[in-house]
C-alpha cells in the first residue's frame, strides 16, 4: 500500500467514524426530550435539600445515574448519611451489572482503555440504544457489531443534557420557593411510577415489588428513620429469590 | 460552597455507581448468572424504587392519597412528562380542595 493509499484509507475511516457518531446523535434525540423534565425535577428537589449550584452538577456529573440520584436526594439529610446513600445507590444501580454483562460479548474485543471510559457513560438509555444497534448489526452481518462511535454519539448528549438540566433545575428551584405546597412532592412518585411501568413484565414478575411495598410501608409506620428503604428492598429481593422457582 | 460531607457522599455514590457499570463486564463476561440470581437482579431496581415511595402509599393526608391514586392511573397510560404534570397538578388541587 502506497503512502497516498494509506492516507485515503485513513480518511475513509475518519469519515466513517463521523458518520457513525452522527447516527448515534440522531438516535439520542427522541429519548433526550424525555429526560429533561426528570433532570429539572431532580435539580429542584436537590436544591430544596440544601445542595448548591456546584454540588448538583458534581453529583449528576460524577455519578450520572438518575434513579440512584432521585433515591439519594429523597433520603438526603444534613449532614448526609454516607453509608445509607452509598448502599441505596448500590441497590438502585445493581441493574448495571446485568446491563454490562449483556454488553460484554459485543465489547470484549475492544481495548480496555476504550471500554472503561465508555462504560462510565452507560445509562439505561445509552445501553438500550447501543445494545439494540449491536444486535441489529450482528443480525445483518456487519463487523464489528458494536459501533463505539455510534454508542458515544448516543451517550454523550445524555450526559451533557443530564448535567446541564439538573443544574438548571437547581437554579430554578429556589425561585419557586417551597415546592411542597404546590404539590411538587408528587413529582417523585410520578417519576418512579412511570419508571416502574417501564420495567413492568407482568404481574408474576412484579410480586417482589408488592412485597417491597408492604414491607417498606409497614417499616415506615413502625420504625423511625429511613430504614424502610433497606427493609423494603431486601424483603423484595428475598421474595424474588424464592419466587424464581415458579416463573 | 461545597460542603465536605456532601462531597464525600457524592464521591461514595460515584465510586459505587462506576463499580456497578464495569462490574458486569469485568466479572460476568465469561460467566452466566444462575436463574435465581438473575431473577433477583431483575427485580432489584423495582423493589428499591417502590420502597422509596412506599410512605406516600400510607400517607395520613387524604388529599395526598387521592392525588396518588390519580397519579398511579396516569402512570399506567401516559409518558413521563404528562404523568408528572398530572401528579403535581392533582396534588396541588386536592390539597387546596381537601386541605
Amino acid at each position: 500500500m502506497s503512502v497516498s493509499e494509506i492516507a485515503v484509507a485513513e480518511g475513509q475511516a475518519t469519515n466513517m467514524r463521523g458518520a457513525e457518531l452522527r447516527r448515534g446523535l440522531a438516535a439520542s434525540v427522541p429519548v433526550l426530550l424525555g429526560i429533561i423534565p426528570y433532570a429539572l425535577v431532580l435539580g429542584a428537589q436537590a436544591a430544596q435539600k440544601g445542595l448548591g449550584l456546584l454540588e448538583v452538577p458534581l453529583m449528576t456529573g460524577l455519578n450520572f445515574a438518575g434513579g440512584s440520584e432521585f433515591a439519594a436526594i429523597q433520603l438526603w439529610s444534613s449532614p448526609p448519611h454516607i453509608l445509607l446513600i452509598a448502599g441505596i445507590t448500590l441497590l438502585v444501580n445493581s441493574r448495571h451489572f446485568l446491563m454490562g454483562a449483556a454488553l460484554a460479548p459485543f465489547i470484549k474485543q475492544l481495548p480496555k482503555r476504550r471500554v472503561f471510559p465508555a462504560l462510565f457513560l452507560m445509562c439505561d438509555e445509552s445501553w438500550a440504544v447501543g445494545l439494540a444497534d449491536a444486535q441489529r448489526r450482528a443480525a445483518a452481518g456487519t463487523r464489528p457489531a458494536f459501533s463505539l462511535p455510534f454508542y458515544l454519539g448516543a451517550a454523550l448528549p445524555f450526559y451533557l443534557a443530564w448535567v446541564a438540566f439538573t443544574t438548571c433545575g437547581a437554579a430554578l428551584g429556589p425561585v419557586l420557593g417551597d415546592v411542597e405546597k404546590y404539590g411538587f412532592a408528587m413529582a417523585f412518585p410520578a417519576v418512579f411510577l412511570v419508571l416502574l411501568r417501564g420495567m413492568w413484565k407482568g404481574f408474576a414478575a412484579a410480586r417482589p415489588w408488592l412485597v417491597s411495598l408492604a414491607a417498606a410501608a409497614l417499616t415506615y409506620l413502625l420504625v423511625p428513620g429511613a430504614w424502610y428503604v433497606a427493609v423494603g428492598a431486601l424483603s423484595g429481593l428475598v421474595a424474588a429469590w424464592f419466587l424464581a422457582d415458579e416463573t | 460552597m461545597i460542603d465536605p460531607m456532601t462531597f464525600l457522599a457524592i464521591l461514595a455514590m460515584a465510586g459505587v455507581t462506576y463499580l456497578t457499570r464495569i462490574g458486569g463486564y469485568v466479572m460476568l463476561k465469561n460467566r452466566a448468572l444462575s436463574r435465581r440470581a438473575t431473577a433477583v437482579m431483575e427485580a432489584a431496581p423495582g423493589c428499591v424504587l417502590i420502597s422509596v415511595i412506599a410512605p406516600d402509599f400510607v400517607s395520613r393526608n387524604p388529599a395526598d392519597l387521592a392525588a396518588l391514586a390519580i397519579t398511579l392511573l396516569a402512570a399506567t397510560r401516559l409518558s413521563m412528562l404528562p404523568t408528572v404534570v398530572i401528579g403535581v397538578a392533582s396534588a396541588g388541587l386536592s390539597r387546596w380542595l381537601i386541605g
